[in-house]
């Protein structure tokens, strides 16, 4: 997609709605904004409908400001509850069928190198901890093992949210939830170590509660599935709904988690991916001193 | 009337960590020149999911 597409037609400025106008005047289309910009500049994401203290719309605000050329990525989102909210997103996004997105993504990919063979295009898909580690896990792993460059951001809110809380693979061990009353019996699925083991270049495990890190993390994912391998970054965001927190202790129980060492931030980079890494890096500083 | 987050200006550092906490886009913003954050009060949720973070205290959840 070319910057040159959000614009405004001439004639048309009067009847534009303004939220469009002001993605077109001050949007994040060819600026190299991040998480330290949010609140300066038009966001991609219009509104939701998630609810209000909803860990995973926070981590989906953060990881949409910090893409690294928005109006070349193309998102493939699953269902679930951020399925609900990428009909107001201003990036290009397909949705498919549930746990399907790594298939689709691994044609879409393909299908831009083909159309596009001199330009980049990111392929990013985000999905839930449902999708991806319950029922799509088959075309997750085989889109790892075929080495496919994509990224792979999953968003880990334990529970299936908007079914009406049934137990997922990554509910903690013993969680009792509204569909799961006598607890859940078997722990959390350990996704990073199978990313690691099936071939990913670049893997990590974040929180929303740390805002920067989290907007690094998903910008090297993006840059390392550009060239080296496929990425997977996993986002902990459990329900405040489901888990029958008040929406303003989120964060706080996240924090919890992480001092009790349940919940981990770790970052595991391959030698290739941070040889690149540090070339870009190096890139980077050579262009900031011209 | 709505629940929603009032920011207190004088109290206001502007370190935007509001900002980043809260999970609705675009109600928070910051004015560089003023250096503090502005509410869009139609679009707080009121969470208050920023008020916990805010290290000055400068924003209260209210309205209900």
């Amino acid at each position: 997609m070319s910057k040159g597409l959000f614009r405004i037609s001439p004639g048309f400025e009067d009847v534009m709605p303004a939220e469009y106008k002001e993605l077109v005047t001050n949007g994040p289309y060819g600026r190299d904004l991040g998480v330290k910009d949010l609140g300066t500049f038009k966001e991609l994401i219009e509104e939701h409908p998630l609810c209000a203290g909803c860990a995973e719309a926070l981590a989906l605000r953060l990881i949409l400001a910090s893409l690294p050329s928005p109006e070349d990525t193309v998102i493939v989102g699953s269902t679930g509850c951020s399925s609900l909210l990428f009909t107001q997103v201003a990036v290009q996004n397909i949705h498919s069928l549930f746990g399907n997105q790594n298939a689709v993504a691994t044609g879409l990919k393909r299908a831009l190198r083909l159309r596009f063979p001199d330009k980049v295009k990111d392929v990013v898909v985000i999905a839930g901890d449902g999708a991806t580690v319950d029922i799509g896990l088959d075309m997750v792993m085989q889109s790892w093992f075929r080495r496919e460059l994509i990224t792979t951001i999953m968003l880990d809110n334990e529970v299936y949210a908007n079914t009406g809380g049934q137990e997922s693979g990554m509910s903690p061990q013993g969680a009792v939830l509204y569909m799961a009353p006598l607890g859940k019996k078997f722990p959390k699925v350990n996704l990073p170590e199978i990313a690691r083991e099936a071939g990913c270049a670049y893997v990590a495990t974040i929180s929303p509660a740390l805002p920067r890190r989290l907007g690094k993390v998903v910008r090297r994912a993006i840059l390392v599935a550009r060239e080296i391998g496929p990425s997977y970054v996993q986002v902990f965001c459990p329900c405040p709904t489901n888990f029958k927190w008040p929406s303003a202790q989120v964060l706080q129980k996240i924090r919890d988690r992480q001092k009790e060492g349940i919940f981990k931030v770790r970052e595991y980079v391959s030698p290739e991916a941070e040889a690149y890494l540090a070339g870009l890096e190096v890139e980077r500083q050579h262009d900031e001193q011209e | 009337m709505y629940v929603t987050v009032r920011v207190e200006v004088e109290k206001c550092s502007g370190c935007k960590l509001c900002i980043v906490s809260c999970p609705d886009p675009n109600v928070l913003a910051f004015i560089p020149e003023a250096k503090h954050v502005v509410v869009n009060e139609h679009r707080c949720k009121g969470c208050g999911l920023c008020a916990t973070v805010c290290p000055e205290e400068a924003l209260t959840v209210s309205g209900n």
